[in-house]
């Protein structure tokens, strides 16, 4: 603002600023000569380069530190993450609303699902081996091809009802839906001692009207009991397990009523997965709220 | 001029009556009371507006705008929006309140320690009305009130003497001649400066006593005029002020021109147009330094603190630097530079000079000669000042005295070589005296002696040395009288012309005793006929006085001028005095002359001297004769100028003339007459004890102890706060890039945001202010006292080798540690580099609950978020960590660290750590930053150390190179 106040005509101050620009008597642009302007180039050129170099350095060794199998660190993955398909969010969260008698209305979230499974098909696992025990797959050296590790099998066939094979509708048609439930890869991570960490799906009761009859809701798992077998923990990464996949849980929903909001939380029952963090609505648990109407 | 009938009938006034009440009521209601109009003051809650809108306020507030802007953009757009922006919008409006409340708050103080100053008794005069005597206070004064003035009171209004006995005045802080001035009732000049039988408003009556009329009261007195001049005075802008203003439109330059640069590549990156203008916003934002306002204006209460304690306070915050940037000094004479107190000097007698030095209690001259007993004799005698009783315990020199100054001096003098004094004048009964007047230009008495065989009558006498030469026809040399041939006139005229050179004012002293045939004890003498000789006396010496220089004043003047100072003296005073003056405290050096001096010296007539001289004494007169032109050229080829004889208005006229050469111009004064060129000079300094309410009113800064060497502390002063508030910004400004580059990377390459807006202000206002204002008490790197003093235009506080430097080397280094830190934590938690380049989408989409990393491990949102956090956390520890190297490599900018000591003020490196580890507890802990991070960045820090330490190294070793021209800020 001090340059303003001073009184200079503009054409004196374009005057001034072409001069600044070219300046005919000492040759200068811009304030310096053109070997000038090379110098200072060639400097700047040059220590950038030099920080590039340290910087790409310290990267290098950064990576060479770092275990290609497993993260240094797990400190925000104490508990797995889960979620869900299909996966349709409103304004907050998951909010799947449909209904029955328009098919234009749920054919997408079919979709969902169909896409989800391809990657469950027999082809898609045929990399994985078939297991039979219902004990962690401890694998303590590479014995799979290519230096890796096992990985178990889990085919779309698996959910039956919910697998898309019998009813390529998944329910929906019926207002009796599918949804499959996915746990989030953590590496290492056994989720309990020795039984199979299993899916609940409930309504959970209002605070505001506990007395309300809700009829508690009555759930079809696949597999039985909506367990996760054990042999598919731990995960041993991406590296290792190149062909692994996660293993799921479809909980059919039989008796939703018609018209109204539902709200259903699926928790994971294990050991060691929390579903209490009041922050983060997906560790252990999902939640999402359900409309079918007629 | 007019006759007291006439005057009695122009103001309606009778001389021995004086004013009926009513009339006098009426006057009063009329023209309004007989004081000063304050200056207008400036109402409080303008003066803290003023503190909020200033320079770099602006910036804040148009950075919190922004914010509130771009917040409403994305609450438009998605109502959930995150409410960081309105943080940020908040503190920035916030620090610039509290730090406008802070530094108004600082010069409120400063304020009211001016305003204890000001608290003076109500003054009274003593006035006729209703054909009484009354005292009222001097307000009520109306015009044609005849008022009485006696020996001591300050003059109550301009006032036309009517009927004088021996009245002096001192008319210093109207005109600046430090001598008194006698009054009389008739008319002697048509300028109303000149005559004598005027006496002037807040000038004070010495001694006599006098009657008079008043004929203008407040605003329309002489010294009311000239007040008045003041308030037209435009204040100019500080330097300081003007730096900062510099700044600002370097750091917004720089903060548009990147922001408009990125708003331009997002677009062409595909981002929406409302997203890319918020992070048009954000850029602008990120370069505002939110802590430096406070830094800055803490940074200057300090020094003005400190500067309190060496007896400079500064009224004007800003005006602390300003001292530091001064190049020319306009100093006042009497009082600054001088004593402001009669002493004797110099005594010559048996044909010698001797020198008299009564600071010392032992004086070094010979006192065994008869000519100096009688000379005591005659000093003793002949003297009518008389110490104020009860003050046996107050050293000799600080003595109140009753008496004019020359006659203090030689009291003084003669009480701290002879003893009492007063002992001595009770045994020498004084029998006749005739006191000073200005026709016969000698005062003389009679006395008894204390010798009880001796009854003659002693006769001494003192005056104008021509004066009582005339009236002497003997000489005493050796204290023997001689016959007063040629030899010896010619031997008195050389040491009187030698004195008189010096400045020093000279008095002769002669006596005689009267032979005691013709003058019997009992002889009467009449003092209005004069029935005793007073011719054919005996001459006994000279004795020479002079208002002696500060003894602080010369070192002081020496390293002004060694910083490349020029000191000017102005004075009202005489050219022989002033330039006397100057020379002993060296404003005129011992060897160079004037024009005058030369022609004296080559006995050539003054216009043919070529123009080498580099002094020169120029007096009023000549200067009123002058066009701009030629004062410019006067200023510009005269290093060592004095002026003499001036009035305010020339002050006024040299203090615009040296600001037309680009110098930032101090000037000292303590009169009203001063207030016009105090406040046009860039910094005007009032003199504490002597000054005047006005001149401090228009003064920047107050001297509290009148000296002139406390000037000289206060440049230094100025010249190490701007030397330190460069460090302190070149620091803040680094870590600015370090913030800033965070931001631009996530755009383009689409990274987790490295670090939040909430982490930013934790650094701004949180960890980096102690240090930087720790900066401020950085000692000076070499002796700023022999640098010359920077240039207005091109010595700028924040030049482009500081901004580049601090931007594109440092602030980038810091940025790639800072990021070397961030991909640490990433890659260590499962996110390798690579894996992170454009994830910006599906990590920020809060629907994405499965994000997978490079391991396989997916994430929830939640998740990811902390490890952002986290993030943050680690991008902060590493600006941290290096803006402690930051910290060392900014405490000199030209020496290496080990020249200067790392811990010769090892205040800030200390604070700094222990800061960071609070910070560390405070924020750092919630997202279990590991402490090896804390040693990522450390390699870094080294390497900024070592780069800066080359680029000193070389500044030191080619000086004046393309690397010192590009490198040195």
């Amino acid at each position: 603002m001090a340059a303003l106040q001073e009184k200079k005509s503009c054409s004196q101050r374009m005057e001034e600023f072409q001069r600044y620009c070219w300046n005919p008597d000492t040759g200068q642009m811009l304030g310096r000569t053109l070997s000038r302007w090379v110098w200072i180039s060639l400097y700047y050129v040059g220590f950038y380069v030099v920080m590039t170099g340290i910087f790409a350095l310290c990267i290098y060794t950064l990576m060479c530190t770092l275990d290609p199998y497993t993260p240094d660190y797990q400190d925000q993955l104490k508990s797995p993450g889960v979620t869900l398909r299909p996966d349709v969010y409103g304004e907050k969260g998951l909010d799947i609303s449909y209904n029955v008698s328009d098919n234009r209305t749920w054919v997408d979230l079919v979709h969902t699902l169909h896409n989800f499974l391809a990657g469950y098909s027999p082809a898609s696992q045929e990399d994985s081996i078939n297991c039979t025990s219902e004990k962690y797959f401890f694998q303590e050296s590479f014995q799979a091809p290519n230096h890796t590790k096992f990985s178990c099998k889990f085919t779309a066939d698996m959910l039956q009802n919910c697998s898309g094979l019998m009813d390529p509708n998944f329910g929906f048609a019926e207002g009796k839906p599918c949804f499959i439930i996915k746990m989030n890869r953590i590496v290492n991570f056994l989720p309990s001692n020795s039984t199979a960490p299993r899916v609940d799906c409930a309504v959970p009761s209002l605070p505001q009207d506990p007395h309300k009859d809700a009829r508690p809701l009555q759930v079809q798992y696949y597999p039985p009991n909506g367990t996760f077998s054990l042999h598919y923990f731990p995960y041993y990464g991406k590296k290792a397990q190149p062909h692994y996949s996660n293993p799921l849980v479809a909980a059919k929903l039989l008796n939703i009523p018609r018209n109204t909001e539902v709200l259903v939380v699926c928790k994971i029952l294990a050991e060691h997965v929390t579903f209490d963090n009041p922050h983060d609505p997906y560790e252990g648990k999902v939640e999402f709220k359900l409309n079918i109407q007629q | 001029k007019l006759s007291i009938k006439e005057l009695e009938k122009k103001y309606g006034t009778n001389i021995i009556t004086g004013l009926s009440s009513t009339q006098a009521a009426e006057l009063l209601a009329h023209n309004g009371p007989n004081a000063l109009t304050p200056p207008k003051e400036t109402p409080e809650i303008i003066k803290f507006l003023k503190q909020m809108v200033g320079g770099f306020s602006l910036l804040l507030w148009i950075g919190a705008v922004l914010c509130c802007i771009a917040y409403g953009i994305q609450y438009s757009m998605n109502t959930s929006a995150s409410l960081d922006n309105v943080y940020l919008g908040c503190v920035l409006a916030l620090v610039v309140i509290l730090t406008g409340i802070f530094a108004y708050y600082q010069e409120a103080k400063s304020t009211n320690i001016m305003a204890t100053f000001n608290k003076m008794i109500p003054q009274q005069a003593l006035v006729i009305r209703d054909s009484e005597k009354k005292k009222i206070p001097a307000e009520q004064l109306v015009v044609g009130d005849i008022v009485e003035i006696r020996g001591g009171d300050r003059i109550p209004a301009d006032v036309r003497l009517l009927s004088v006995q021996g009245c002096k005045v001192d008319n210093s802080s109207l005109t600046g001649e430090s001598e008194p001035q006698p009054r009389s009732s008739e008319f002697t000049h048509d300028s109303p400066l000149e005559t004598k039988n005027i006496g002037f408003y807040s000038t004070t009556c010495l001694e006599g006593t006098a009657t008079g009329m008043v004929i203008n009261t407040g605003d329309r007195t002489i010294i009311g005029q000239i007040a008045s001049l003041a308030s037209g005075v435009g204040n100019e802008k500080t330097p300081i002020a003007i730096e900062i203003q510099h700044f600002v439109h370097i750091v917004a330059g720089v903060a548009v021109s990147i922001g408009i640069l990125f708003f331009i590549i997002a677009v062409s990156l595909k981002y929406e147009v409302l997203d890319s203008i918020i992070f048009l916003i954000g850029i602008i934002v990120a370069n505002v330094p939110e802590g430096l306002l406070a830094t800055v204006t803490v940074t200057l209460s300090l020094t003005a603190k400190r500067m309190a304690k060496k007896n400079c306070l500064v009224k004007n915050l800003e005006a602390v630097e300003t001292l530091g940037s001064t190049s020319i000094i306009c100093s006042d004479k009497t009082g600054t530079l001088t004593q402001n107190r009669m002493t004797v000097a110099h005594l010559w007698f048996d044909n010698q000079i001797f020198i008299a030095d009564t600071s010392e209690d032992h004086s070094i001259f010979d006192q065994s000669s008869g000519t100096w007993a009688s000379l005591s004799k005659i000093i003793t005698l002949c003297n009518r000042a008389e110490f104020r009783p009860g003050q046996e315990s107050v050293p000799i020199m600080k003595r109140v005295v009753v008496g004019d100054a020359s006659e203090t001096a030689l009291l003084k003098f003669s009480e701290v070589i002879l003893g009492d004094v007063m002992e001595i004048r009770k045994r020498n009964h004084k029998v006749a005296e005739i006191p000073f007047n200005s026709t016969n230009k000698f005062q003389l008495s009679i006395h008894k002696t204390d010798d009880p065989n001796d009854k003659r009558f002693l006769m001494v006498m003192k005056g104008a040395p021509e004066r009582i030469l005339e009236k002497c026809s003997t000489i005493m040399v050796n204290g023997q009288e001689q016959p007063l041939d040629k030899n010896t006139a010619e031997a008195f005229h050389t040491a009187y012309m030698e004195l008189g050179g010096l400045g020093e004012r000279v008095l002769g002293f002669c006596h005689l005793y009267l032979p005691a045939d013709k003058f019997p004890e009992t002889y009467t003498f009449d003092v209005d006929t004069m029935n005793f000789p007073t011719s054919n006396l005996c001459f006994v010496g000279l004795l020479s006085m002079i208002d002696p220089p500060r003894s602080t004043v010369p070192d002081a003047v020496t390293k002004c001028r060694s910083a490349g100072i020029k000191v000017i003296m102005v004075t009202g005073d005489h050219p022989i005095t002033a330039k006397a003056i100057a020379k002993s405290v060296g404003i005129i050096s011992a060897n160079s002359e004037t024009v005058e001096d030369i022609a004296k010296r080559l006995h050539i007539a003054v216009e043919q001297v070529n123009k080498d001289a580099k002094a020169a004494v120029v007096t009023g007169m000549e200067l009123k004769d002058m066009s701009p032109e030629q004062l410019d050229e006067l200023l510009t080829n005269y290093s060592e100028i004095v002026f003499a004889r001036t009035s305010p208005q020339q002050k006024l006229i040299i203090v615009e003339g040296c600001q037309r050469q680009n110098a930032v111009v101090a000037v000292t004064g303590d009169g009203v007459n001063d207030s016009p060129a105090l406040k046009k000079a860039d910094i005007g300094i009032a003199m504490g004890i002597a000054g005047s309410d006005a001149a401090k009113n228009a003064a920047d800064m107050i001297l509290l102890d009148d000296n002139f060497a406390s000037i000289v502390t206060g440049v230094e002063e100025g010249r190490l706060i701007f030397d330190n508030l460069k460090k302190t910004i070149a620091y803040t400004l680094t870590k600015n890039i370090a913030e800033l580059c965070p931001f631009l990377i996530y755009i383009i390459a689409g990274l987790p945001l490295p670090i939040g807006t909430i982490t930013i202000l934790f650094i701004d206002l949180g960890t980096d202010i102690v240090p930087s204002i720790a900066l401020a008490y950085e000692k000076a790197e070499s002796d700023i006292m022999n640098r010359k003093p920077r240039h207005k235009k091109k010595d700028r506080l924040v030049n482009h080798q500081l901004a580049i430097y601090s931007y594109l080397h440092i602030g980038l280094m810091q940025a790639v540690g800072a990021f070397v830190v961030y991909f640490t934590v990433y890659a260590q938690e499962g996110f390798k580099p690579s894996f992170l380049i454009n994830i910006r989408v599906e990590w920020e989409n809060s629907n994405v609950n499965d994000l997978e990393d490079s391991y396989g491990q997916q994430w929830t949102e939640y998740q990811r978020k902390y490890l952002e956090w986290t993030g943050y956390t680690a991008f902060f520890v590493g600006i941290m960590v290096q803006q402690i190297a930051d910290l060392i490599i900014r405490k000199t900018r030209r020496n290496s660290i080990f020249q200067q000591g790392l811990f010769r003020s090892p205040l800030p490196i200390g604070r700094d750590l222990a800061l960071s580890l609070d910070a560390f507890r405070l924020i750092v802990l919630p997202s279990a930053s590991r402490p090896q991070y804390w040693f990522v960045a450390v390699p870094f820090a080294i390497l900024i150390w070592v780069y800066d330490e080359v680029r000193k190294l070389f500044i030191r070793l080619y000086p004046g190179s393309w690397w010192d021209k590009n490198m040195y800020y």
